[in-house]
């Protein structure tokens, strides 16, 4: 796919770092300069330094920007005990909702010129994908023992031959169907925006595009973590 | 958020994965089926493992399908206890 301009890419190359003209670099600075890692570090330095800035100090009379980040955290955080209890919430708060800060931003980034989104390569949501999925295990492990592996065994004993590769199979589909999803949505968005951009850029084509492209960017963000949730939950409870 | 948009993005991320988790799932079993066939066995039992994988797949799609009623049943039954918790009250 033709790439648009890039501004981070642009920077570097006049830098005189090599920056891939491929999907992915030969050796390694090359990778590292590729713009899907450079956009997720400019989206991890973004909320970094937009947090730092409009919080600064915590105040018990909470200021406008204090309020702004109370309430999306509250409303997180209310959200997640509804889904799987206090006692997990409370654990995993953290993790879960930097991932949903981190994957919204980086859904909507992708609609500014000039900027894209590194949720629009795999390699970004196959890396979420896969955390989530070894640490819903984890916790699986962590709350049953070695009992955990009775949930992939089935209700009968007898059954277990034709219950096994079942449910190996339904919990593989997890790591591609929630990589896939999101990187599909995402990647499709941008080519989208980028052709129109280049066909009618000048009679505003890319409009409409870039109003489903919020919407798009909101709600696969909220899949994901809808999704984490529910898997995080299951793993929790006990086996049916 | 409003309360409709809420429920939209509820629906949708509750229901909005069903057919893409279904296909995945009937594609993995096949795909597993394929590789016993032509790389375990060298293609000596060529059609065999890739029907009982293909058809393991697809049981494993329909499982998908449960657990999604599940969780939504599961929903339902504690938005119920909520609602007589605050009758209670």
């Amino acid at each position: 796919m033709e790439h648009p301009i890039l501004f981070i890419s642009v920077v570097l190359q006049k830098l005189g770092l090599p920056v891939p003209h491929g999907a992915v670099g030969s050796n390694f600075i090359e990778q590292i300069c590729a713009p899907y890692m450079t956009y997720t570090w400019f989206v991890m330095a973004f909320l970094f330094f937009v947090i730092k800035v409009t919080i600064g100090d915590l105040e018990l009379i909470p200021g406008r920007g204090q309020n702004f980040w109370e309430v999306v955290v509250g409303s997180m955080d209310n959200f997640f005990a509804e889904n799987m209890g206090r006692e997990l919430a409370d654990r995993y708060f953290p993790m879960i909702a930097t991932f949903a800060l981190f994957i919204t931003v980086a859904n909507l980034i992708g609609l500014i010129p000039g900027f894209m989104s590194p949720t629009a390569s795999l390699n970004t949501t196959l890396a979420l994908t896969l955390i989530v999925w070894v640490t819903h295990h984890v916790i699986g492990f962590k709350m049953h023992g070695i009992g955990y592996l009775k949930q992939f065994a089935g209700p009968i004993p007898l059954l277990i031959p034709l219950m096994l590769p079942i449910e190996v199979i339904s919990n593989l589909a997890r790591i591609i169907s929630l990589s896939v999803r999101l990187f599909g949505n995402i990647m499709a968005k941008e080519t989208l925006l980028s052709i129109l951009f280049l066909l009618a850029g000048g009679f505003f084509a890319p409009l409409p595009i870039l109003l489903l492209g919020v919407l798009v960017s909101v709600v696969q963000a909220m899949v994901f973590v809808l999704l984490t949730v529910v898997y995080f939950s299951q793993a929790a409870e006990q086996a049916h | 958020m409003s309360g409709v948009k809420k429920e939209f993005v509820h629906l949708l991320a509750n229901y909005g994965h069903v057919g893409f988790t279904f296909a995945t799932s009937i594609v993995l079993g096949f795909a597993g089926g394929v590789l016993l066939d032509q790389k375990v066995f060298n293609g000596k039992t060529a059609p065999w493992f890739t029907f009982i994988g293909l058809a393991f797949g697809i049981a494993a799609g329909y499982k998908t399908l449960l657990d999604v009623v599940r969780v939504a049943q599961a929903d339902e039954k504690r938005q119920a206890r909520e609602e007589q918790e605050r009758h209670e009250r």
